[in-house]
C-alpha cells in the first residue's frame, strides 16, 4: 500500500466524519463529546470540550443560539438534544479550566475596532497565536452590545472576568470616543479588523464596502471585517465571522494564501451515517425552572444523545471489534505495517485475521472492503517475502495434502468414458462427511449417469493466503485436468469452491449441487423444530444458491427460524480467509458470536461452517443430514478433527476407486503405525495442529534410525523428526496395542547440524 | 535469548549411544538468525533434546518475533 492508496482507503471510511451537531456548529465545537461528558456527569470534562473550540467560553456558552440543534439526528425521535440549554448548565456549574495558552510572541501587530462578539473573537483567536492585539472600543468597558444584556443572560461580572483573561494574552483595550474612518486609517497595525457588530461611525461604515464572502477580506490589503447584520443568529453568527476573519488575518500576516486548503464551514453537512432503526423516541426534557436545567435534568437530557457513529461494519464483525477501531484507522495500520523498514511489523496478525468474508463491504454506506484491503496486503507481504511462514502454513499443507495422490482423484463414472457433469465435493466436505459425500455422488449419478467425480481442493487457501502465483499455478493445473475430462460442467457442494471457480475459472461452468437438487423431487423429511439457517459467507453474492437451498428445505418440509444476519449479510464461521489459522482464538469468538444469534439449532450447507460452529458446542446440522436421514449425524456431534479429515479423504478416494475395482496403490510406509491416543492428548494435538500422521511419521522414522531418548527410570521414550519446515517431537510409551502417545510438540527453529 | 536451557528432568539416555544427556553448546537458527545456546545433548552423537516447555515457550516466542521482523 502506498500513500495514495492509503488516502483512497481512508477516504472510504466515514467514521471520522463529524457528527451532524459538530458539522452544524460554526465554531466546530465537538457537541457530541460535550453532551456525552454531560451525560456522564463529568461537567468539567464537558467544559473542557467547550473551551477547546469556543472563544471566551463563559460568554459564548451562555449566549450560543445552538444552531447545531437543527441538525441533531435525534430531532425526529423525541426532539433534538438541547445543546444550548446544556451549554448554559455546564458553564454555570463549572469554573474556567485555567490559564489560556498563548503561542510564542509574533512581531506583527493587530488592531481590532469595535468590541462586539466578532471583535472579541478575533482578539481571542489571534492573541492565542501570539499576536499583540489592540482592541478599540466605545464606552468605559469593552463588550459592545453584550453590555446591554440582562444579568439573567450574561452577568456583567462574568464578561469582566473573561475580558480580564483575554487581557492576559497581551490584548490591550483602548477606549475611544468614536469608531470612525480616521481612527482606522491612521492606525499602523499590520492587520486590521472592523467589527460591524458594534456602533461604527457612518464614515467608517461607508468606507468598508462589502468583504469577500469567504475570507471576509476587504478591498484594502490587510483590512478585514465581519459581524454584519442580517444573519440568523445575532450572537453566534458574529462569533463565527470573527473566527473566519481571524483565520484570514493569520494567513495574511504569514503571507499565506487566504483560500488555499481552507476548510469551508460545513453548515451541518457530514457524510457520517448513523443508523436510527430501532431507536426509541425519548422526549426532550423540559426544565422545571424556566431559567434552565438543574444537574439531574441536564444529565437526563444529555443521556438522550445517540452518540452518532457509523460503525456499521464494526457492530457486526467480531474481527473489526476485536482490534478496537474502525476501517479508516485500520487502513493506517496496514500502511504502517507495509512502510516499516526496521523493527516489528505489528499488524501482520491483524492483516491475516480477516476472514475476507465481505460483510463489511455490504454493510458500509461507502463499500469499504476490509477483504480487498487485507488480501492486497497479504499479496504484498508474500511478494516481498515478508509473510510470516507460520501464518497460513497448516491450511496450505492441508490444501496440498488434499491435492496429492493420496486423496485427489478425477474419474468418469464407473462404466462410462465421458462426463457431462463433474461432481466436485470440495476437500472439506470429503474430509468431514465422506459417507454423505459418496451418497450425494450416488444421487447425482441417478440424475445423470455420466457424472464424473473430482476429489481435489479448489486452491482457495492459496488465494486467501495471498499466494497469487501459487494460486494461479494450481488453477492452471486444474484446468488441464478438467480439459482432460472433456470440459464437463462442474457441480460443487461447497460455496467456497463455487465462488473460486465462478470468479477465477468461469469456463468451468460451475453450478451448486443444491441448485441442481432443488429442481428435482425430494421426499419430505421427518418433522423437526425450526432451524436457524446460516449461509456460508462465500454465498454472500450468490443468491441463486441461497434460494435453491431454501427451496430444497421447503420441499423437505424443514421450517426455518429467523436469523438476522443472513443472505447477503451473512457472517463467517471463523474459517474463511484462513482466520482460524492466523488467529484461532479470534475464530472461536467469531463462531461463538454467530451461534449466539439464535436459540434454535443451526443448519448450514458448508461442511466447514458446520464444524466451526459446532466447535462452540452449539448443535449444528449440515443439509446432507436432512437430505439423507439414513446417514444423518447428530447435530451435537463434535467436529471432525484435523487428523480424521486426512484419513477420511484417503478413505473416500479408496471407496470411489473400489467402485471401479481399483486400488489407491502403494500406501505410505508409516500409515500402518498404530497409535493409542487418549482424548486429552487428542485435544492437545488438535490445538497444536499436530496430525496423527505426523506422529506416525516421527515414530516410523525413529524405528528406522533407532535413535530415541529413553527415560532413565520410567518407560517414556522421546523421538523427533523434521517433516518439511517443522520439527515434531513425540513422547510415548511402547505397548502391545501400539504406541501410547503422551504428548507431542513442534518448532520451526532449526538445530544447526542437528541430524534428526 | 539467555544462554542455558535445561529441563527439570535430565534423566534421559540417548539410544543407541547409551549416554545420559548433558549440557552442550548448540546453534539454533531461524529465518537467517543464529542463536548460540546450551541445551541437553548426547555427549557422544550430539543429538539435541529440544524439550516441550522450551519449544512451546521461549522458542515459539522467538520464532513469532522473527517472523514479524
Amino acid at each position: 500500500m502506498d500513500q495514495k492508496e492509503l488516502r483512497e482507503w481512508e477516504a472510504r471510511c466515514i467514521q471520522e466524519e463529524p457528527p451532524a451537531c459538530r458539522a452544524g456548529c460554526p465554531l466546530n465545537v465537538d457537541a457530541r463529546a460535550f453532551v456525552l461528558a454531560m451525560a456522564d456527569n463529568d461537567f468539567d470534562a464537558a467544559r473542557g470540550v467547550l473551551e477547546k473550540s469556543m472563544p471566551l467560553a463563559a460568554v459564548t456558552a451562555r449566549l450560543c443560539e445552538a444552531p447545531c440543534e437543527v441538525f441533531c439526528v435525534r430531532a425526529n425521535l423525541g426532539g433534538a438534544i438541547a445543546v444550548g440549554g446544556l451549554e448554559r448548565l455546564c458553564i454555570r456549574e463549572t469554573r474556567p479550566k485555567g490559564k489560556i495558552l498563548r503561542l510564542p510572541a509574533r512581531p506583527k501587530k493587530v488592531a481590532v475596532f469595535g468590541s462586539g462578539p466578532s471583535s472579541l473573537t478575533v482578539a481571542f483567536d489571534l492573541a492565542k497565536k501570539g499576536y499583540p492585539i489592540s482592541v478599540y472600543h466605545l464606552g468605559v468597558k469593552p463588550g459592545g452590545w453584550l453590555r446591554e444584556l440582562p444579568d439573567s443572560f450574561l452577568p456583567q461580572s462574568i464578561l469582566d472576568e473573561e475580558l480580564e483573561r483575554l487581557g492576559t494574552l497581551h490584548v490591550t483595550f483602548v477606549s475611544v470616543p468614536a469608531l470612525d474612518a480616521t481612527l482606522v486609517q491612521a492606525h499602523e497595525a499590520d492587520a486590521v479588523y472592523v467589527g460591524q457588530d458594534d456602533t461604527l461611525a457612518p464614515d467608517l461604515a461607508a468606507l468598508l464596502g462589502p468583504p469577500d464572502p469567504d475570507t471576509l477580506a476587504l478591498e484594502r490589503s490587510g483590512w478585514f471585517t465581519g459581524g454584519m447584520e442580517g444573519r440568523e443568529h445575532r450572537f453566534i453568527s458574529a462569533v463565527s465571522h470573527g473566527r473566519e476573519a481571524a483565520v484570514s488575518m493569520d494567513r495574511f500576516l504569514q503571507n499565506a494564501s487566504l483560500t488555499s486548503s481552507r476548510v469551508p464551514l460545513r453548515s451541518g453537512r457530514t457524510a457520517l451515517f448513523t443508523r436510527t432503526d430501532g431507536v426509541e423516541p425519548v422526549k426532550r426534557i423540559i426544565p422545571a425552572d424556566p431559567v434552565g436545567y438543574n444537574r439531574e435534568e441536564g444529565r437526563s437530557e444529555a443521556s438522550r444523545c445517540l452518540d452518532c457513529q457509523c460503525l456499521e461494519c464494526v457492530r457486526h464483525c467480531a474481527y473489526l471489534a476485536e482490534h478496537g477501531a474502525y476501517p479508516k484507522s485500520y487502513a493506517r495500520r496496514v500502511f504502517n505495517n507495509s512502510a516499516i523498514v526496521q523493527g516489528i511489523r505489528q499488524a501482520n496478525t491483524f492483516i491475516n485475521s480477516c476472514s475476507l468474508c465481505g460483510q463489511c463491504e455490504v454493510l458500509c454506506p461507502n463499500d469499504f472492503s476490509m477483504a480487498d484491503m487485507c488480501l492486497d496486503a497479504r499479496r504484498e507481504m508474500v511478494s516481498l517475502k515478508r509473510m510470516p511462514p507460520s501464518a497460513h502454513w497448516f491450511a496450505l499443507e492441508e490444501m496440498r495434502s488434499a491435492k496429492d495422490g493420496q486423496a485427489a482423484l478425477i474419474r468418469h463414472a464407473p462404466g462410462t468414458n465421458e462426463s457431462v457433469a463433474l461432481f466436485f465435493p470440495g476437500c472439506q466436505l470429503s474430509g468431514i462427511r465422506p459417507d454423505q459425500t459418496l451418497k450425494l455422488y450416488e444421487r447425482l449419478l441417478e440424475l445423470e449417469p455420466r457424472t464424473g467425480i473430482w476429489l481435489d481442493c479448489c486452491a482457495a487457501p492459496a488465494h486467501w493466503a495471498g499466494r497469487a502465483e501459487e494460486f494461479a499455478g494450481l488453477l492452471a493445473g486444474m484446468e488441464k485436468l478438467w480439459a482432460g475430462m472433456g470440459r464437463p460442467k462442474l457441480v460443487t457442494a461447497c460455496s467456497t469452491c463455487l465462488k473460486v471457480f465462478s470468479e477465477h475459472r468461469p469456463d468451468f461452468g460451475a453450478v451448486s449441487v443444491w441448485t441442481l437438487l432443488a429442481g428435482e423431487a425430494v421426499a419430505p423429511g421427518a418433522a423437526r423444530p425450526a432451524l436457524a439457517l446460516s449461509d456460508p459467507c462465500t454465498s454472500r453474492h450468490d443468491s441463486a444458491t441461497r434460494d435453491a437451498v431454501r427451496c430444497l428445505l421447503d420441499k423437505l418440509g424443514q421450517p426455518l427460524s429467523p436469523l438476522a444476519m443472513s443472505g447477503e449479510l451473512t457472517e463467517c464461521c471463523g474459517f474463511g480467509g484462513l482466520m482460524d489459522n492466523a488467529n484461532p482464538a479470534l475464530a472461536r469468538k467469531v463462531a461463538e458470536a454467530r451461534v449466539a444469534q439464535s436459540d434454535a439449532d443451526f443448519l448450514t450447507y458448508c461442511a466447514m461452517c458446520r464444524d466451526q460452529l459446532a466447535k462452540t458446542g452449539k448443535p449444528v446440522l449440515h443439509i446432507l443430514d436432512l437430505l439423507f436421514p439414513e446417514l444423518a449425524r447428530p447435530a451435537s456431534e463434535p467436529p471432525a478433527g484435523i487428523s480424521l479429515r486426512r484419513v477420511n479423504r484417503r478413505q473416500l478416494k479408496d471407496a470411489v476407486l473400489g467402485r471401479h475395482g481399483l486400488d489407491r496403490g502403494a500406501r505410505q510406509p508409516w500409515e500402518d503405525v498404530r497409535l493409542a491416543i487418549s482424548a486429552p492428548v487428542a485435544a492437545l494435538l488438535e490445538e497444536r495442529r499436530i496430525l496423527e500422521d505426523d506422529v506416525r511419521q516421527v515414530l516410523y522414522a525413529a524405528s528406522r534410525s533407532g535413535r530415541v531418548l529413553r527415560h532413565g527410570t520410567d518407560s517414556r521414550v522421546v523421538a523427533a523428526a523434521r517433516l518439511g519446515e517443522v520439527t515434531f517431537w513425540v513422547e510415548y510409551r511402547e505397548g502391545e496395542g501400539g504406541f501410547e502417545i503422551l504428548k507431542a510438540w513442534s518448532h520451526r527453529m532449526r538445530i544447526s547440524g542437528g541430524d534428526l | 535469548m539467555s544462554l542455558v536451557f535445561m529441563p527439570e528432568d535430565m534423566d534421559w539416555v540417548c539410544e543407541p549411544c547409551g549416554e545420559r544427556l548433558t549440557p552442550g553448546k548448540v546453534e539454533l537458527n531461524y529465518l537467517g538468525n543464529v542463536f548460540h545456546v546450551e541445551l541437553p545433548v548426547c555427549p557422544k552423537c550430539g543429538f539435541v533434546y529440544l524439550y516441550e516447555d522450551l519449544a512451546m515457550g521461549r522458542v515459539l516466542e522467538v520464532e513469532q518475533l522473527l517472523e514479524d521482523k
